[in-house]
């Protein structure tokens, strides 16, 4: 049950003048001797009651509406739909290649970040409900578009990665800036980094544990697909050899993402394929509803009472002007 | 000032000469029979005539019934009601007209002014100057409160038989009117109805009004068209000829006054009544 509150609730004090109507000095009446001779005719007294309960109706309605009445603020359960997806796409040269290592520079096979954008729009398509943003990154990141539901906004600004990559892959500041999107933003759905890269970095020490207190207050799900060259070190199964992180940071990388404390998933994607088949996961995963509490701001109701004032007042007018307020004097 | 002639279908008891026939045997020019000279001796009223013809031999005065006067009583309605719109003034020219008539026939007038109870009694007297003061005393009247107090008035009426003018708007029910009538019998009543045309001609408009009774404090909401009028007339209708029959059973039909008085037509009245 709403609670509700007043802004001005010296108003009220009023509201005794709601019995105006019904007050015996209130009401005009014209002086007329001949009552008794009036007995043939039918008398009624429904239109005088009906129009006394309208006017104490009407005042109160005005009275009440000027104090401001308003329900107070309210937390509502209710089921997010929709996910928020924050498309962390990577933008570094290495996206031109295809997915046998080769670089083509934009020849008949299509490259890592063509495939990439065609089944990303696929994806964006298939889902209306979610709210999407896009950020791209190779070596300084870049915020192509905050979350919106404006899915031809979204398509071209997937589509505009298209242009060719350059730089390196610097996950990490990518990474924040697709955090700092969440910021602000009401929970109503779940909240996916979908990134999308060909490889890793090293992160510092001190920037991991800044991402990892981020992805936990802001309660994001990660999930990576991973465009491996057939000569990459998959994270997967890593060889059995000794790493470094140098030579192979996306293990690494894996491994801190596995400390984050929120839900995260890695795919791994050989040819275009396999991203089919890694996007089409994360789609079925996102596609839970979220049971989360809304908190609804106070809502004014005096424009309520005002217009329901309004519509009792009318009739008021009209039968005021019918009142016949000269007769015999 | 207004005045009107009034004759009555009955004979004065008054021993006072005056204007109208009475069954006091005097000097007038009424005859009434013979007596003899024994009985009455006046030998200026001898009747030879009769003398001549009387089988005993008796000696016959003729005798004759003087003209009396009558007292002219007036009970004024002052309720609440009579203080609406033109009653006031209408009433201050009725009665100043009947109290300036009574003193040019010779008559005695009294009058006495009632609401809840006599708020205003001039005892029966020969005055000229009445009629002038009635007259400005009226206009400003103290109309308030109910009828009740003519039921009332009996005593003060007098042991002689009047003609008493009750000025009312009769606006109450019909037993209680006969109820005051059957009170005020031993004299000869006309009742006299003021009423306005304004009661029934409604403002001629869709509307609704509420009315409230003066004297009862009764009230009652009345929605009015373009058409109510013609009821309202036919409800006036009707309750003047009940009026008409419950008072012609009391000895006359009531006098009504609508919106103007002319003295001409209770001149009229008085003609049709006691012809």
């Amino acid at each position: 049950m709403p609670e509700i509150g007043f802004a001005h609730p010296l108003w009220l004090f009023l509201l005794p003048l709601a019995t105006l109507p019904y007050l015996p000095f209130a009401r005009r009446q014209l002086p007329y001797p001949a009552l008794a001779v009036l007995t043939g005719i039918a008398s009624t007294t429904w239109p005088e009651k009906l129009h006394k309960a309208c006017s104490c109706a009407f005042l109160s309605c005005l009275i009440v509406s000027a104090s401001c009445p308003f329900v107070k603020e309210q937390k509502v359960a209710r089921l997010g739909q929709g996910a928020h997806i924050v498309l962390t796409i990577d933008h570094s040269s290495s996206m031109n290649e295809n997915f046998s290592g080769r670089y083509f520079g934009g020849s008949a096979h299509e490259t890592k970040s063509a495939a990439a954008r065609r089944l990303l729009i696929e994806f964006i398509r298939r889902r209306p409900k979610d709210l999407f943003g896009v950020v791209a990154f190779s070596t300084a990141p870049r915020q192509v578009l905050p979350l919106t539901a404006d899915k031809e906004a979204i398509i071209a600004a997937v589509g505009a990665l298209g242009m060719r990559g350059r730089g390196l892959t610097n996950i990490a500041p990518g990474l924040a800036m697709a955090l700092e999107t969440f910021r602000g933003q009401p929970l109503t759905g779940s909240r996916v980094i979908l990134l999308v890269s060909d490889g890793g970095a090293r992160i510092d020490p001190d920037v991991q544990d800044r991402l990892r207190q981020d992805f936990q207050d802001l309660a994001v799900n990660l999930y990576w697909v991973y465009l491996r060259n057939p000569s990459g070190v998959s994270v997967l199964n890593p060889p059995k050899r000794r790493l470094s992180e140098t030579s192979a940071p996306e293990i690494f990388l894996h491994q801190y993402f596995q400390t984050l404390g929120v839900p995260y998933r890695v795919f791994e994607a050989e040819n275009p394929q396999s991203l089919a088949q890694a996007i089409a996961t994360v789609e079925t995963l996102e596609n839970r509803p979220l049971p989360y509490f809304e908190t609804l701001p106070r809502r004014d109701l005096s424009p309520y009472g005002f217009g329901l004032a309004l519509i009792l007042g009318v009739p008021l007018l009209s039968w005021a002007a019918l009142e016949i307020e000269r007769w015999l004097a | 000032m207004e005045e009107f002639h009034y004759r009555i279908p009955w004979r004065s008891r008054n021993v006072h000469p005056g204007h109208h026939r009475s069954q006091i045997q005097g000097v007038g020019l009424e005859f009434r029979g013979h007596a003899t000279l024994i009985d009455y001796p006046d030998p200026r009223k001898l009747d030879i005539h009769a003398s001549l013809h009387d089988p005993f031999g008796q000696h016959k005065v003729k005798l004759f019934s003087q003209t009396s006067l009558i007292p002219i009583l007036v009970v004024a309605d002052l309720s609440a009601s009579m203080g609406l719109g033109t009653k006031p003034k209408l009433l201050s020219r009725l009665a100043a007209a009947i109290a300036y008539s009574a003193y040019r026939t010779g008559d005695l007038f009294g009058f006495l002014g009632v609401n809840d109870r006599i708020v205003l009694q001039y005892p029966l007297r020969f005055s000229k100057c009445l009629a002038l003061e009635l007259k400005h005393r009226l206009e400003k009247g103290p109309f308030q409160g109910k009828h009740l107090g003519m039921l009332r008035v009996g005593p003060y009426l007098g042991r002689q038989r009047a003609l008493l003018f009750l000025i009312s708007d009769f606006h109450f029910a019909l037993t209680e009117v006969e109820a005051l009538l059957t009170r005020l019998k031993p004299h000869d009543v006309v009742p006299v109805a003021l009423w306005m045309s304004r009661e029934w001609q409604a403002p001629a408009r869709w509307g609704w009004a509420k009315l409230y009774d003066p004297e009862t404090g009764h009230r009652r909401f009345l929605w009015l068209s373009p058409s109510s009028q013609a009821k309202l007339a036919c409800a006036f209708c009707n309750r003047r000829e009940q009026l008409i029959a419950l008072c012609r059973r009391y000895g006359r039909p009531p006098f009504f006054i609508e919106d103007e008085f002319y003295p001409e037509k209770l001149t009229q009245y008085f003609l049709e009544t006691c012809a």
